[in-house]
């Protein structure tokens, strides 16, 4: 079936929304609003609405609608490219719809489920998994609702919702509209593998539930919405392939596709996500094993082996750079508690980190494919640190955290000195073989240039962030410099230039490193059918100055 | 009764040294005991040759009710001359006080003493109505060993019914030797003491960090012992007449049973700050301040409010302040007018340290955090960054104070 | 030379909630791990293993078959045997019944062991009683609060820095003698995966009820001095004033003013 009919919502006063009105009211009391985790500042708008339903938000929505005014969607604000961060118009915080709606074992795959708003933090979802215990469902009403809750304390497994963004403190909705992806997309994949229905409010405040597997592209390659006025949209989706790695660039199009696939990493532009239905998956125990090594280079080969090694099955597989352990030597020098870990060997020049399945306590644990791969890139298991009960794999979680977080507060510093730096991460993944030619690029550039930089990151989906931490104005126009020509090189390898971090505000011009105008101008299409007015999250992938 | 292992006895008389009673002496080249004996264990614990042993019996109701009477160990203040007890044996001679009307006995306050001069004063105008006083050069400083030896001796002796020491560092090393060389029961750390209408100690102690409270009894033995938070009962108003009937205590103590040996002493240079026990004000510092330099602003405050500073164990384990200054579960209970925590998440450990606190400002950033339940006023939001600003604020109010008389 | 460490598992007690309701403590999802005191005891072993030769630690703990667990830690950490002492017969044992069960069995176990170390407290009973009562019961000599712990060129003798009210004390004793630690590696230590997989082929022994020369109305509940009479939640908080979104220099004003209203200043 390829087309759909939209709703509308059950109506709530417009008045009596909780609203902010004024820019200077809104910096002086509620300055969070303002910017997101990009740091990117919003520009001057006039409107903060907190909806507490979705009643509420259709309302708001009408009226914005209405009065062709612009509006910008957030949740947890904790994007890296500015999409929450609205340069005109009104601000929508998402932040009250945040309950779980229910836990049920879906009858046709058998696998449990979770139906939740929007703003369920992923941190508070999983703590609601692990003990099982969901606010508001005990007493639901609803006794399926209650049976499912029941049902789901009654299986004696743990169940998790594998998507693991980095950021715990993002939204799920929020992490739906992003495609988000982290770590352990390696064994995983995106949060799109994993998200079996989401009700999505369009820019007229109708909106449209979509199950998975029921809407696909007709063989023409459209869909058709209706409207509740009997008022058709046509959607035709665009014709350019997908890249061969993880990607967060622009919008998702297969023959035949999933609509659900549409929205999914849309970026809130084709429509305002606030309620999604996820998969969870049986929770294993798990080790997490940082293996340190001779060089970068050892790195690189290691995790390539890894990768080959069919008898491995690794939840994630990680980088860090021989000098990114370096700045956490000096944070140990500092402050050895800091880390959270035991000072690092002195002879680590380069680490990977990874995690499987473990049971600790089986008499035979047999892992000779494990000791193997690492023997024959010349390693040792014995210079590894490793931990598997849930407060080490919680730190070793934060000491996978360290360096990023430690660049951006150096950034912060440097801030102070030279207002106009900003730190320049790469977020490009290539395809499988590809791996060591992008490296031997990002290193023998930086170091050509002599800037100053840390690589870590998801090296087993060939997908390293490289940091430049520009010094003065010219590293950083060195690094831009650089960095545009990464991502033509990512591209020319068939990879994706913004692998999980989205486009948003202000990655927009590396949309055309990987898509022609012809396949940008499809996209605004799509963008055009369902938002014709363009007030849906404007500025977002698209940039407003070279707007039709 | 006391066993005596001829086959592995010496007769080498390390026992008869250390007896406090006289009950053992070497008869026809063996070891023999006699009817003073009171089974206070000091022979047991100095014999090498493992010749001694003791059995001990279950007692009925009726030998439960030959013990009698409320006895508190009193700690002495080893910086005071005269010797001056610490604040929480006054604390625990009032609480005695209540115990031992409850039940109709007396209260009895047990000195371990040096040679030095001791204020026994003190002690009948805190509500004891005797002293028992046990001097010897041995106790003029702390040994588990001399204070163990001397404490069986005195309980063992006079039987009393309860017995409270301090929870103390002192206190905590040695009651469980005393407890278990007695065969005791013992509760650690109590929070809560009344006599039930069965005439039993309930002792009442936080669990699970603080989680829950836990009521516990001592049904089968006497007497019934515990150790006591200090600054959870209050000190109860001084009568200056109130007077004690003071009894000395014959102590047998030879050098040969303390087994250990202090080699070394370091005092943190500390003095000029008052210890954290008795502070008015407090100043306390979490994870939160993130690094030990930023501990000065915390310091800064204290200064300015005639405060003290402390801190979670959090931040005692990196180091970044002395176990002196340790608040909570692991370290010292206090009990200030004011308590300031900073970037302090809250863990119930800390939480139990520092309840009693009368007025509590908490800064955190975390809403969440554990504290704002405790605290009279809380404020979300980064103490490194508020702090400097109340600093600045108080600075000015008290420049305009001065100014002003 | 024989070293003994006396371990003990406890519910990572900062994450247990209390059901408001029944004032029971909430233990799904709660996690055990090894009180972090007796790990700063095993710390103290390793190092002493690794500045002396010939020294073998043994970690031993009480308590259900899963106490297994922290034994494992203790082995992929430096420990060369674990041993665990379990029976139903223990169960419910106060501060008495476990230190006299623990030492019986060090008794039979390690006979001819020099040193035991153990942590200064639990963090789920906090007692810090079970040290000096195995002590007493060994009839060895005891230094609580231990920061440092070396020993003599003779190894006849243990030194111990103490932790003491007004700062820190050296002190001595000759070994065998019992220490109690309270402050160990700053951070946790992390084993390699080398270790954790070797632990698995260490030796772990169990002791039950009948191996140790103890009347069973000694062990357990029965041979407990103490009994739990009530359990209940702690008192009500008092209420108070919670001041969120608060530009900095508002928030340090608001304080100011408590402090001024409460005549701090």
């Amino acid at each position: 079936m390829h087309e759909i009919n939209s709703r509308s919502a059950p109506s709530a006063d417009f008045s009596k929304v909780k609203c902010i009105e004024g820019f200077e009211c809104i910096q002086a009391e509620y300055s969070a609003y303002l910017t997101d985790e990009s740091k990117l500042s919003a520009r001057p708008f006039d409107y903060l609405f907190f909806p507490k339903s979705e009643a509420e938000l259709a309302a708001v929505m009408a009226e914005l609608h209405r009065r062709n005014i612009p509006m910008t969607f957030a949740s947890a604000r904790t994007g890296l490219v500015g999409g929450c961060v609205p340069q005109e118009g009104a601000l929508i915080s998402l932040e009250h719809l945040d309950q779980v709606q229910a836990v049920y074992r879906d009858p046709a795959s058998a696998e449990w489920r979770v139906k939740a708003q929007t703003s369920v933090s992923l941190k508070n979802l999983d703590g609601m998994l692990r003990i099982k215990q969901f606010p508001g469902l005990e007493q639901s009403p609803d006794p399926v609702v209650a049976q499912g809750l029941r049902d789901f304390r009654e299986d004696p497994n743990q169940y998790f919702y594998p998507p693991d963004p980095t950021e715990m403190s993002a939204s799920l909705g929020g992490s739906v509209v992003t495609n988000a992806s982290g770590a352990r997309t390696y064994r995983y994949g995106p949060t799109r593998a994993w998200v079996r229905g989401i009700r999505v409010f369009l820019a007229d405040s109708e909106y449209l539930d979509i199950p998975r597997g029921k809407y696909f592209a007709s063989p023409g390659g459209q869909f058709v919405v209706w409207n509740t006025q009997g008022v058709a949209s046509t959607i035709t989706i665009p014709d350019y392939p997908q890249p061969r790695t993880k990607s967060a660039t622009g919008f998702y199009a297969a023959p035949q596709m999933d609509l659900i696939d549409l929205f999914i990493g849309s970026e809130g532009t084709l429509g305002v996500v606030t309620s999604v239905d996820v998969a969870l998956l049986k929770r294993e125990e798990k080790v997490s094993i940082i293996q340190f090594l001779d060089s970068d280079e050892q790195a690189v080969q290691l995790a390539e082996a890894m990768r080959a090694e069919s008898r491995l099955q690794l939840d994630f597989l990680e980088f860090y750079s021989g000098n990114a352990l370096n700045l956490l030597r000096e944070l140990q020098k500092v402050e050895p508690s800091t880390v959270g870990m035991p000072a690092i060997p002195d002879d680590a020049r380069g680490a990977i980190f990874f995690e499987m399945s473990f049971d600790p306590h089986t008499e035979e644990l047999e892992y000779a494919a494990l000791e193997e791969v690492i023997a024959s890139c010349g390693a040792s298991l014995e210079r590894s640190w490793a931990g598997y009960e849930s407060r080490e794999l919680d730190r070793f979680k934060v000491f996978r955290h360290m360096v990023p977080e430690t660049i951006n507060s150096i950034l912060a510093e440097r801030k102070k000195q030279y207002p106009g730096i900003h730190k320049l991460g790469t977020d490009m993944a290539v395809p499988d073989g590809h791996l060591q030619e992008m490296w031997q690029l990002y290193k023998s550039c930086c170091e050509e240039l002599n800037l100053e930089w840390y690589a870590f990151g998801h090296i087993g989906n060939n997908h390293i962030h490289v940091n430049i931490l520009p010094r003065n104005m010219d590293d950083l126009n060195n690094g831009m410099q650089l960095y545009a020509a990464f991502a033509r090189k990512a591209v020319e390898l068939g990879g994706s230039v913004s692998a999980e971090h989205g486009i948003g505000k202000i990655k927009s011009k590396f949309l055309q490193y990987m898509f022609t105008p012809g396949q940008i101008q499809q996209m605004r299409r799509v963008k055009e059918a369902l938002d014709p007015k363009g007030i849906l999250n404007p500025n977002d992938i698209f940039p407003a100055e070279v707007h039709p | 009764m006391l066993i005596i292992d001829h086959e592995r006895c010496t007769a080498c008389k390390v026992c008869i040294r250390n007896c406090p009673f006289g009950a053992l002496r070497i008869e026809d080249g063996l070891l023999q005991v006699n009817e003073s004996c009171t089974l206070c264990g000091a022979c047991v614990n100095v014999c090498r040759f493992k010749a001694l042993g003791i059995e001990r019996k279950q007692a009925s109701p009726e030998e439960l009710a030959k013990y009698k009477g409320v006895f508190v160990w009193v700690e002495l203040d080893e910086e005071t001359t005269p010797r001056q007890p610490r604040k929480v044996v006054l604390e625990l001679l009032g609480k005695g006080r209540q115990l031992a009307n409850a039940l109709g006995e007396e209260l009895v306050a047990v000195v371990l003493a040096g040679t030095g001069e001791v204020d026994l004063q003190v002690f009948g105008q805190h509500g004891a109505d005797r002293v028992i006083l046990c001097r010897h050069e041995l106790l003029e400083t702390y040994s588990t060993d001399g204070f163990t030896n001397v404490m069986c001796a005195v309980i063992s002796a006079k039987k009393p019914a309860v017995v409270l020491y301090g929870a103390t560092p002192h206190g905590r090393d040695f009651a469980p030797r005393v407890a278990a060389r007695l065969k005791l029961g013992l509760t650690a750390d109590c929070t809560g003491l009344e006599i039930d209408t069965d005439r039993q100690l309930v002792q009442t102690r936080p669990a699970f960090g603080g989680n829950i409270m836990a009521s516990i009894i001592t049904p089968y033995n006497r007497p019934q012992t515990a150790t006591v938070r200090p600054n959870v009962f209050p000190v109860p108003e001084k009568q200056p007449a109130g007077s004690a009937v003071t009894e000395e205590f014959p102590v047998t103590l030879n050098r040969s049973a303390i087994r250990t040996r202090v080699v070394e002493k370091n005092t943190l240079v500390d003095g000029s700050e008052a210890s954290i026990e008795d502070a008015r004000v407090i100043v306390a510092g979490g994870r939160g301040c993130q690094k030990a330099s930023n501990l000065d602003l915390l310091r800064t405050l204290a200064g300015q409010l005639g405060g003290t500073l402390a801190g979670s164990r959090a931040i005692v384990e990196q180091g970044w302040i002395p176990h002196t200054r340790q608040v909570g579960q692991s370290g010292t209970t206090v009990g200030p007018e004011l308590y300031i925590a900073v970037g302090v998440s809250g863990a119930i450990q800390h939480v139990v340290g520092m309840s009693s606190s009368k007025t509590v400002i908490a800064i955190n950033k975390d809403p969440e955090a554990g504290i704002f339940k405790t605290a009279d006023l809380g404020v979300v939001g980064d103490a490194l960054e508020i702090l400097p600003i109340l600093s600045a604020l108080i600075e000015k109010e008290k420049q305009m104070q001065a100014a002003s008389s | 030379m024989k070293i003994v460490v006396c371990v003990k598992q406890v519910p990572e007690v900062t994450n247990v909630q209390v059901d408001p309701a029944t004032g029971t403590l909430i233990r799904e999802g709660v996690k055990s791990i090894l009180n972090p005191f007796c790990e700063y005891a095993l710390d103290h072993a390793v190092r002493l293993k690794q500045a002396f030769d010939n020294i073998s630690i043994s970690a031993i703990t009480m308590g259900p078959p899963q106490a297994r667990d922290v034994l494992l830690r203790c082995l992929e950490l430096g420990a060369d045997e674990g041993i665990l002492v379990t029976d139903r017969k223990f169960a419910g044992a106060d501060t008495w019944a476990t230190a006299l069960t623990l030492a019986e069995a060090i008794r039979t176990a390690v006979p001819d062991f020099d040193l035991i170390l153990v942590g200064k407290q639990a963090i789920d009973g906090d007692t810090a009683q079970v040290g000096p009562e195995i002590a007493e019961i060994l009839g060895l000599a005891q230094i609580t609060y231990g920061v440092e712990v070396t020993l003599s060129s003779s190894r006849k003798q243990v030194r111990v820095t103490q932790e003491v009210e007004r700062g820190y004390e050296v002190v001595e004793a000759a070994l065998p003698a019992l220490v109690t630690c309270s402050k160990g590696e700053v951070v946790r230590r992390a084993p390699s995966f080398k270790d954790v997989l070797q632990a698995r082929k260490k030796l772990i022994r169990t002791i039950r009820a009948d191996a140790i020369a103890i009347p069973e109305g000694q062990l357990g509940l029965q041979g407990s001095f103490t009994q739990v009479v009530k359990v209940f939640p702690p008192p009500a908080k008092k209420t108070n004033t919670i001041l969120q979104n608060l530009e900095v220099e508002k928030a340090a004003q608001e304080i100011f003013s408590f402090l001024k209203e409460k005549r701090f200043l």
